[in-house]
């Protein structure tokens, strides 16, 4: 369960990789590398041609791992590896197109079967009720966003329509680091909290160690990507790259 | 469902914007039921915009062909397209909604133009996104922005066009989304922009039904049109959507080689850019690299009502090739002393087919917009 291992880490911390980067073996290697480095679930970004939600840094690991020839239908292949080698759950994150392209139904199936235990969707519709139901039907949990600008009424709804965790995004705007974090994201986490039995994560700009202990005083994890991805993009030694960083945002 | 025409549309977007699009929502639906908002749209398209714009009879074009040719004149609008009748409505509607700065993609530069130019006249700060690719060839479009005083924001990532634009312009509305209206020149994206493009273009199709009811006493037998996205086709259907009248989108075939921005005859369902409608893709999802001599019909994606339209098989879509437009271009300049812009030239070039299907007829093209921005563009190509 996606809830139990967040609440079971002192620290609990999802680190982002894009999948196929350099290629799909070395995601397997790093998601490994990952978990023995203490990470509580790994979320792992599949490219899109168009991703419309994140910021200059993963717009390139995306483009990359699709000039590096990512498919599903390869990521599909390893997906079973994956989770097996490691000890934590795996999470997906792909923008809607790519999994409605063969299906939804038949693209959720098979990552249940492969072992995914959730997925996020940054561009789901704003309707969301009918793909909650078919997920909760699969059996996999669906992240859903809380953003910076979320009314009240809208903060139930999508709660109603989550499981797994509630993704608290820190700021207005795209994925990527950022220097500083907005004071209200403390207020909008316990507002979640309020809300809900679910462990709320915050992500977004986050990436240091600072930021990270800062942000788990009120939240119960925290997700790095951005920063991640800029460490291991351009390394000859990824695994080695991924595990150096993540260490050094959970170490006192 | 909200926002969806059949089984497109709908609202697919970050949830950062789901508030911003709600706002936008209840703006429209204010502005819509209040005759003062359309009496100042109305002041706006006489006095400043030129409208009525006229419907020209193509003599020798109709001669040419052997059918009765007329032009929907969206070229003489101020600007030089149908841009500006959404560009004018949305300005009005984002101050209404007191926004203090406005962000536009463009592909061709003739929306970029138009939202720079109501920018200048309410005195707001404007930034237009656009790929390096089109800011190559639309070179005269850029510099008529900056001499307006809009920002126009190079876009690098993926082809570098219209797509990459559309998605850099949407990154800075949820980066900005309290201070900024995002004024987006088609007939896409989440609900309720597609609606909303259409009510503002929707006077193309109006003035067009009426005056040619007036010049011949009946309606045409076709109503043509370009469609990259798809709002000035959009605009001139939605008058003649209840009658016997074949509507007609001309989408872009490019070189004919697998590459193009036929959408609807070449796409499948997908999201792009917040909604659902007929996508250029790779049986992965991923969205296809696209070409067309035309920038504003160099788009993978359409207008869901487009989409809708074509399923329920009330509108056709055609395709004209690079080389057709190219020739309907110097068709209409030597015939009829009109220079078309490359996008409305894929329109006139439809004809030659259309003719000898349906000789005697009588058509209306939607003359979406003027060429003085492609001369270059089709100097290149050898005129």
């Amino acid at each position: 369960m996606i809830s139990d291992a967040i609440r079971s880490k002192q620290k609990a911390v999802i680190p982002y990789i894009t999948a196929g980067l350099p290629d799909l073996g070395a995601t397997g290697r790093i998601i490994r590398a990952l978990s023995d480095a203490g990470a509580a679930a790994v979320e792992i970004g599949l490219p899109f041609s168009d991703p419309m939600a994140d910021g200059p840094v993963l717009q390139k690991a995306s483009h990359l791992a699709l000039q590096a020839g990512f498919t599903m239908e390869g990521l599909m292949k390893n997906l079973e590896d994956w989770v097996s080698s490691a000890d934590i759950p795996l999470i997906i994150m792909s923008y809607i197109n790519p999994i409605m392209r063969p299906g939804m139904k038949e693209t959720l199936t098979g990552f249940k079967e492969k072992g995914i235990q959730g997925v996020i969707i940054p561009d789901l519709p704003a309707d969301a009720r009918g793909l909650f139901n078919l997920c909760r039907d699969i059996g996999i949990d669906l992240i859903r966003l809380v953003a910076p600008t979320t009314t009240t009424a809208r903060q139930k709804e999508v709660i109603s329509g989550c499981s797994g965790f509630v993704y608290a995004v820190s700021v207005k705007g795209v994925t990527g680091a950022r220097t500083a974090l907005p004071e209200e994201v403390s207020r909008q986490v316990r507002a979640i909290k309020a809300m809900t039995d679910l462990p709320v994560c915050v992500g977004f700009g986050v990436s240091t160690a600072e930021q990270v202990d800062d942000m788990l005083a009120f939240a119960d994890g925290v997700i790095v990507g951005s920063h991640l991805m800029d460490a291991v993009m351009d390394e000859s030694d990824p695994i080695k790259a991924a595990y150096d960083c993540f260490r050094k945002l959970v170490e006192v | 469902m909200k926002g969806y025409y059949g089984e497109f549309g709908g609202q697919y977007v970050p949830e950062t914007l789901i508030p911003a699009l709600d706002e936008l929502e209840r703006a429209v639906s204010c502005a819509f039921g209040d005759d003062i908002f359309w009496e100042e749209f109305s002041s706006f398209m006489r006095d400043y915009v030129g409208r009525p714009t006229p419907l020209t009879c193509a003599k020798r074009l109709s001669a040419h062909y052997g059918i009765d040719v007329w032009l929907k004149r969206e070229d003489l609008n101020h600007t030089g397209s149908h841009k500006i009748n959404n560009a004018i409505g949305q300005i009005l509607l984002a101050r209404r909604m007191k926004k203090e700065r406005i962000i536009a993609e463009t592909g061709a530069g003739q929306h970029g133009v138009a939202t720079a130019t109501v920018c200048a006249l309410f005195g707001m700060p404007c930034a237009v996104y656009m790929g390096t690719e089109d800011i190559r060839r639309q070179h005269i479009n850029v510099e008529r922005m900056r001499l307006l005083g809009a920002e126009v924001v190079p876009v690098k990532s993926g082809t570098a066009t219209l797509k990459d634009a559309t998605s850099e312009a949407i990154r800075d509305w949820v980066t900005n989304v309290d201070s900024t209206y995002y004024l987006l020149g088609s007939a896409v994206g989440p609900h309720p922009y597609p609606y909303m493009v259409k009510m503002f273009q929707k006077i193309i199709g109006e003035e067009a039904r009426s005056q040619v009811l007036d010049k011949t006493g009946k309606l045409p037998d076709a109503v043509i049109a370009c469609v990259g996205g798809g709002s000035n086709a959009i605009g001139i259907f939605s008058a003649f959507i209840d009658d016997h009248v074949e509507l007609i989108g001309v989408e872009a075939y490019g070189r004919g080689n697998g590459k193009n921005g036929a959408s609807i005859n070449f796409g499948i369902p997908g999201v792009l850019h917040g909604a659902r409608s007929h996508l250029l893709q790779d049986e992965n999802g991923q969205v296809l690299d696209t070409h067309s001599i035309a920038a504003g019909l160099d788009y993978p994606g359409v207008g869901p009502e487009h989409s809708y339209l074509s399923t329920i098989k009330r509108s056709g879509y055609r395709l004209v090739d690079d080389s057709q437009a190219l020739a309907a271009f110097r068709l209409l300049n030597s015939l009829e002393g009109i220079a078309p812009a490359l996008e409305s030239s894929h329109a006139i070039g439809y004809l030659e087919q259309y003719a000898k299907e349906h000789g005697g007829t009588t058509v209306i093209v939607n003359l979406s917009g003027r060429g003085d921005k492609d001369i270059h563009t089709v100097l290149e190509e050898g005129l």
